[in-house]
């Protein structure tokens, strides 16, 4: 999700999408999904939940999100150790998730943050920037 | 560092366990036939024809203990697959006691971290039951297994095969309904005994209720309600069609008591959504709908759990 930034339009083209499938997952109106809707502190997803809506997403868009990875990618290009020390995001291991959680109201972020509470900030839109890269890495190779 | 930790809420720990019933008391794989390695396999299963009845819901488990052996062997044995979704599971038609179930699953993805596949099984050459879009998230096989026991019985099976007729049947598990609208709604308490021989088998260094049995007790009582309901034609009555957004949320352990709901949704003509959810301890546990039809009342022997 770092390379080039993702533009509100492609976030826009697979929003309804997202939004329907958010829904779907977690038993819960369309209406109840916003954007800015954190998964687990407004949806009240479980983890088994951010497995099935990754799931579901592969299908409608036909796209490979690696399962598994998704707070993996959240350190981007920094190693284990700069991201993270004793499950505490460190300095500049925060500066990067800031900068990839770009969608995150900045109030939302904990300091410290443990890597574990990393997901109670994934938003709709999270969800959305993920499909997107997944959609330009399929693109990209071909 | 996975993605979140953990993919399903750990319930008590509770000791019901029984070496003897390792893959006899809940093991529903008698041999692999066909084997392209985490693609697609084909397996086979004889029910007993001892036992008085082998629920769809234990079909349902055979296709997925087929998808489980799979992706177990495809990651040598370090991690085991654990019943958590099902986005839609159709029912054609039952198994009975003495059939022989022939197994098959197609694996979509198997990592150390999930396996995503289909399936479906039949009886001489007619699908009984198929299984779209399950995802079982892996977890470390060595807290529920042992991972040599397990590649033995693998070796077992993909060769010569068990020997059938190690599974006894269940003893119907006590579901009290305790409230509810007739023809609406039911509420009901499922007692998890404290010891069964399926402990042993399923898991022995963890025993955990299997969803399967979960699932069936749920659709039990969801067919109580839709065949209380008022919806369906002259002559004909309720038949479950198909099981979609079955999530399991937590381990259920020996013991446990789950409080189990179901609510029917009148759909078109002649069907029905019933939403089915459990919860211990106040915790959601399961979650599935099932989808209901009308049938001829001579057709539909398979309502009368």
């Amino acid at each position: 999700m770092a390379q080039t930034e993702i533009s509100k339009e492609e976030i826009a083209a697979v929003y309804p999408t997202v939004a329907a499938t958010v829904a779907d997952a977690l038993g819960c109106e369309t209406e109840e999904v916003t954007p800015q809707a954190s998964l687990i502190e407004d949806l009240n997803a479980e983890s088994i939940d951010f497995l099935d809506i990754v799931f579901r997403l592969e299908r409608a868009f036909k796209i490979k999100i690696p399962r598994g990875k998704i707070v993996e990618n959240a350190r981007g290009a920094l190693s284990e150790a700069e991201f993270e020390k004793n499950g505490i995001v460190t300095d500049v291991g925060f500066a990067q998730l800031r900068a990839y959680l770009s969608e995150v109201p900045v109030e939302r972020f904990k300091t410290p943050t443990k890597v574990k509470d990393i997901p109670r900030l994934f938003t709709v839109e999270t969800f959305c920037k993920l499909v997107v890269a997944a959609q330009r890495q399929a693109q990209a190779a071909g | 560092m996975r993605a979140i930790e953990p993919v399903l809420r750990a319930g008590p720990h509770r000791d019901a366990r029984t070496m003897s019933d390792h893959f006899a008391a809940f093991s529903f794989v008698d041999r692999i036939i066909e084997l392209d390695a985490a693609r697609r396999a084909v397996g086979r299963y004889e029910i007993p024809a001892a036992i008085s009845a082998f629920p769809s819901c234990l079909v349902a488990e055979a296709v997925g203990q087929l998808a489980a052996w799979v992706a177990m062997a495809h990651i040598d044995f370090r991690g085991r697959p654990v019943a958590a979704l099902a986005n839609e599971t159709r029912f054609r038609a039952d198994a009975a006691p003495g059939d022989t179930l022939t197994l098959a699953v197609d694996i979509e993805a198997c990592d150390e971290d999930a396996v995503a596949y289909s399936g479906s099984a039949q009886v001489g050459g007619a699908t009984v039951i198929e299984l779209a879009d399950c995802l079982g998230p892996m977890l470390p096989v060595e807290e529920f297994d042992s991972p040599q026991a397990l590649a033995g019985r693998f070796e077992l099976i993909r060769g010569p095969g068990a020997k059938p007729g190690a599974f006894h049947g269940v003893t119907p598990l006590r579901v009290v309904r305790t409230g509810g609208e007739a023809g609406h709604s039911a509420t009901a308490t499922l007692h998890v005994p404290d010891a069964a021989p399926f402990f042993g088998d399923h898991f022995p260094r963890r025993p955990v209720f299997p969803a399967t049995l979960l699932l069936d007790a749920q659709i039990g009582l969801a067919m109580s309600v839709a065949r209380e309901a008022t919806c369906w034609g002259e002559g004909k009555v309720p038949k479950p069609a198909r099981l979609t957004h079955v999530k399991v949320r937590s381990f259920t352990p020996p013991g446990a008591t789950l409080d189990v709901e179901a609510e029917l949704a009148p759909g078109g003509a002649d069907e029905a959504t019933i939403r089915l959810s459990a919860r211990m301890d106040g915790k959601i546990a399961a979650t599935a709908r099932l989808d209901v039809v009308a049938a001829d009342a001579a057709f539909a022997a398979r309502d009368n759990r």
